[in-house]
């Protein structure tokens, strides 16, 4: 069998469309930390929202056929939809400051033709560690490791994002 | 030179086609393109219609063996020098980190989902 297509530009079309409609959002866990280079492995693309309620996340959802499910007591919010089903809703990260805070000091990475903003490696093992998990502790040592290379080796670094005054 | 596969079949990820798909829009047959992706030498007519069919430059399709060489090279000897300065590294981690490094934060990306989904790794 042949190996699945996979985060083509059906996916980066909803995150163009997330952009376009200036939702406040950041790409966070493994996926985020992959862009930056460390050798991770995830299944899922995380995204951290400022406020569900914003409404160019309805906007770009509809742009890409897809739909928004909210929270009940047996699952969190979650995106519905073929070309949405990579991505994960994230509202809080243990061991970090808010989405306001932690954003001023998101990089930016050029990601499906537009620029994202992602949370900083040294935020996401931040976040790992405190977060506690078996399979956050799994994956510390390769973020860790990936971290101090990156910081000695990296030939292009995406760029920090300029935080308001 | 020889054909790269690897990049042949991500550039056509990304434009949504599979290598049977790639292959018809090229005008290439499967036993024609199994025979390049093999010969040291390929043939510009093949590699031009894959290339075109993809949008690209037909040298993005190809790989440069003395370069791939040197540059692995290189990693080796970070990989060496970071080892010394961080001893509790692990050169795997450090390799593999130097090797994304080189790509686009978008491959790196794809390559991480691919092998979640194809391990079934829950991170």
């Amino acid at each position: 069998m042949g190996r699945h297509l996979i985060f083509t530009d059906r996916e980066a079309a909803f995150l163009r469309e997330l952009v376009k409609n200036d939702v406040d959002f950041m790409i966070v866990g493994l996926s985020a930390a992959t862009l930056q280079g460390a050798p991770a492995v995830t299944l899922d693309i995380d995204l951290w929202f400022k406020d569900l309620r914003q409404d160019g996340i309805a906007r770009a959802l509809m742009k890409v056929g897809g739909f928004y499910i909210p929270p009940n007591m047996q699952n969190p919010p979650m995106f519905g939809g073929e070309h949405v089903q990579l991505f994960d809703i994230v509202l809080h990260l243990d061991g970090l400051k808010s989405f306001a805070i932690e954003v001023r000091g998101a990089v930016e990475v050029p990601l499906g033709g537009v620029t994202i903003k992602v949370l900083p490696l040294s935020r996401i093992i931040a976040s790992k560690k405190a977060a506690g998990r078996e399979k956050d502790k799994r994956s510390l040592k390769v973020l860790q490791d990936a971290y101090l290379t990156i910081k000695e080796y990296s030939p292009a670094p995406t760029r920090r994002k300029k935080s308001k005054k | 030179m020889r054909l790269s596969p690897d990049t042949i079949k991500t550039l056509a990820d990304k434009r949504g086609m599979n290598l049977a798909t790639l292959l018809t829009r090229a005008g290439v047959s499967k036993t024609a393109y199994y025979s390049l992706t093999r010969k040291d030498s390929v043939f510009p007519k093949s590699v031009g219609s894959l290339a075109e069919a993809l949008g690209v430059s037909p040298s993005d399709l190809v790989i440069d063996r003395e370069k791939e060489a040197r540059r692995a090279k290189e990693r080796m000897s970070r990989v060496a020098e970071l080892s010394a300065k961080y001893p509790s590294l692990d050169v795997d981690n450090v390799r593999h980190t130097l090797i994304l490094l080189d790509l686009e934060p978008e491959e790196r990306l794809r390559r991480a989902l691919l092998r979640g989904q194809t391990f079934d790794f829950h991170g």
